[in-house]
């Protein structure tokens, strides 16, 4: 594996109240370092994902520090926009955008944001929809592939971006099983390859092959934080062993 | 063997009819009644149309329903405008063809388009013997419906041979029609110039209504986006803006704006009563276009934005190339259907005084040469509304089809 330890993301003691009161994030830490794939699991409504959706801005929070490739999240719309061009995002819903076509959702925000040619664009795009392994279907509309497919094709739009970390938010929740396994080989090239991920998921069996550390949260804290060998087999606190329990 | 799928019979029309109205014998008593009592309406109407009617009120008065006192040494821009809208709508209707969206199989004419044809040249044939038109004038009539046809035709034939790049810009000829139309009706750049007072009949209805349309869609949108907006101000402002003018009639609206404004800006910086009355349609009309195009905003999920922007589009451009196509696509056949009563609204600028299509009416029917001929100047007018109407929702069903992406017509086959 090529780790190296530059720290791709830092986040201390971060803390979030939800408008209504509720204190989804009770002083987090996490340190992520580059090419290292970190998987969050935990109960529903335990913050997880949440605490994910801080590192691109999409949560906003309200104690705390987050700095992501060594820039400091902070209201400055700035800086927020500098890390979401770094980080990329793939959604349990994909959230592909049904009015454009596969390759028109790969080469929107290059082309905007990056202000690239378009013809370059779009052969990355054709690149990476190969890698996905659905190069042909590249000229469908979004609601004319099956679910893993478009998780694919999700995957592929946010690598588009050339990002230097990605954040999977339970990417696998809303597949058919059969379609699971074709997305999680997907992602598991990507570790391969060196990207650093960040992964929010409940699939045990991709915690245990693919993950470098593995983190139980609970009710807006950290339980737990381990290599999957150890987090499987001895977890050392009896929340996460009631977890492991509950899941398997 | 091939499988045998069930009910592959298709009855006769005899059959179906007897199965759909005589199906049981109350089904046929209520069939009967009906049926005789349609007869009896339509052998009425047909009756009094060509029987009793005295249809000399609208052929006598037809250039003054059409343009109203527009003098007459000028009206050759408005034949000339007529004849340039003509070759625009044939080429955009044949590029449309010629240039299906993505890929989708061009059919150079559908049945759609062949019924089309031939009710234009229905029309051109019918319409100077109905009005009893003056020879020049139907030879004009003529020139322009064989134009329409022959641009059709031309840009179905080669519209495909244009290069990209300038097909880009094809679109482009409307919104420059629409200056130079506006240029041609009101004079200006070396024409001489027509006062929006002289405006009338249809030719006023169609500008107020086209004005109004095309100003307050994109007024709409921005008081929709505003109206969900995070800044409190524009909020408010918004919400304050819309509930304001969709609590008030717009007949009062219309009062309000000429008489206030003439009181509140000095002398010459008030706007001609025309374009005071277009204004107050334009404001009112944009504040329930934006509560149409607030449910599309609102039929949109989050996650669309939240994508977008984790992509890392500014929002302008999220919006722009992410949430409004989605949203507008939504919104559009209750926008069309604003657009419709402001269409309809525009009577009301009789009310004010304006010699829009009622208006004109009005005065032909003070005439006390054409007294008593209401119903014929009523029913004509009632047609021409109808058929704007009806243009209007068959060219918003036509742009659904086409912004649906998984619209059969619009689907790519497999590969």
């Amino acid at each position: 594996m090529t780790r190296s330890d530059a720290v791709m993301i830092e986040a201390r003691g971060v803390e979030k109240w939800y408008p209504n009161g509720f204190h989804a994030l009770r002083g987090v830490d996490l340190t992520v370092e580059q090419g290292e794939v970190v998987v969050i699991m935990g109960p529903s409504g335990s913050g997880k994902s949440t605490f994910l959706r801080t590192f691109n801005a999409l949560e906003d929070f309200q104690k705390g520090s987050i700095s992501v490739d060594g820039i400091t999240l902070s209201d400055d719309l700035r800086h927020i926009d500098a890390i979401r061009r770094e980080v990329g995002m793939v959604f349990q819903q994909f959230n592909l955008f049904p009015h454009l076509t596969v390759l028109q959702n790969l080469t929107l925000a290059p082309v905007l944001v990056r202000k690239l040619p378009k013809a370059e664009v779009q052969r990355r795009a054709l690149d990476l929809l190969e890698r996905v392994g659905i190069a042909e279907q590249a000229h469908k509309y979004p609601g004319q592939l099956s679910g893993g497919q478009q998780q694919r094709v999700a995957i592929a739009r946010s690598l588009c971006m050339e990002p230097r970390i990605l954040l999977f938010d339970e990417p696998t929740s809303a597949l058919d099983p059969e379609m699971v396994q074709e997305v999680l080989e997907v992602m598991q090239a990507l570790a391969r390859d060196g990207m650093t991920m960040v992964v929010v998921t409940h699939e045990v069996r991709f915690a245990r092959q693919v993950a470098h550390r593995v983190v139980l949260m609970d009710a807006g804290v950290v339980v737990e934080s381990a290599p999957p060998e150890q987090f499987f087999t001895d977890p050392q606190h009896e929340r996460s062993r009631q977890f492991l329990s509950q899941i398997s | 063997m091939a499988p045998v799928s069930p009910v592959m019979v298709r009855p006769g029309p005899w059959q179906r009819l007897r199965r759909e109205l005589f199906a049981s014998r109350v089904d046929g008593l209520i069939s009967i009644g009906l049926i005789g009592g349609l007869v009896a309406v339509g052998l009425g109407l047909a009756k009094w149309v060509l029987v009793q009617a005295q249809w000399t009120v609208i052929s006598a008065n037809s250039t003054l329903f059409a343009v109203g006192r527009y003098p007459l040494e000028q009206q050759w821009r408005l034949w000339l405008l007529t004849t340039l809208l003509a070759l625009a709508t044939g080429l955009s209707w044949g590029l449309l063809r010629a240039l299906p969206r993505s890929g989708a199989s061009a059919r150079a004419w559908p049945r759609n388009d062949r019924w089309a044809v031939a009710i234009l040249v229905v029309l051109a044939l019918w319409r100077p013997m109905a009005l009893q038109l003056a020879l020049p004038i139907q030879l004009r009539w003529w020139a322009i419906t064989g134009l329409l046809l022959l641009a059709r035709w031309a840009a179905g034939r080669w519209g495909a041979a244009i290069p990209a790049s300038a097909r880009r810009w094809m679109p482009l000829i409307w919104p420059l029609l629409y200056l130079l139309g506006m240029v041609l009706i009101s004079g200006g750049l070396g024409l001489v110039r027509v006062a929006p007072s002289d405006w009338g009949g249809l030719l006023l209805t169609l500008l107020m209504a086209t004005f109004s349309i095309l100003l307050c869609f994109p007024l709409g949108v921005l008081l929709a986006l505003g109206r969900r907006s995070n800044l409190p101000l524009l909020r408010w402002g918004s919400v304050l803006y819309i509930e304001f003018v969709r609590g008030a009639p717009l007949i009062t609206l219309l009062f309000l704006g000429q008489n206030i404004l003439g009181f509140l800006l000095p002398g010459g910086l008030a706007p001609d009563r025309v374009w005071r009355a277009a204004w107050v349609l334009t404001f009112f009309a944009a504040a329930y276009v934006a509560e149409a195009v607030r449910s599309g905003l609102a039929a949109i999920p989050a996650g669309q934005l939240e994508a977008a922007r984790s992509l890392g589009l500014p929002m302008p451009q999220a919006l722009i190339h992410v949430v409004l196509p989605q949203a507008l696509r939504v919104a559009l056949p209750a926008t069309v259907g604003q657009f419709i009563s402001l269409l309809q609204d525009t009577t009301l600028l009789s009310l004010i005084g304006l010699l829009d299509l009622l208006g004109t009416a009005r005065t032909v029917m003070a005439n006390p040469a054409y007294l008593g001929r209401n119903a014929e100047v009523y029913l004509v007018l009632a047609v021409l509304f109808w058929c704007c109407c009806a243009a209007l929702g068959l060219g918003s069903r036509a742009l659904e089809t086409r912004l649906n992406p998984t619209a059969p017509s619009n689907v790519t086959p497999s590969r």
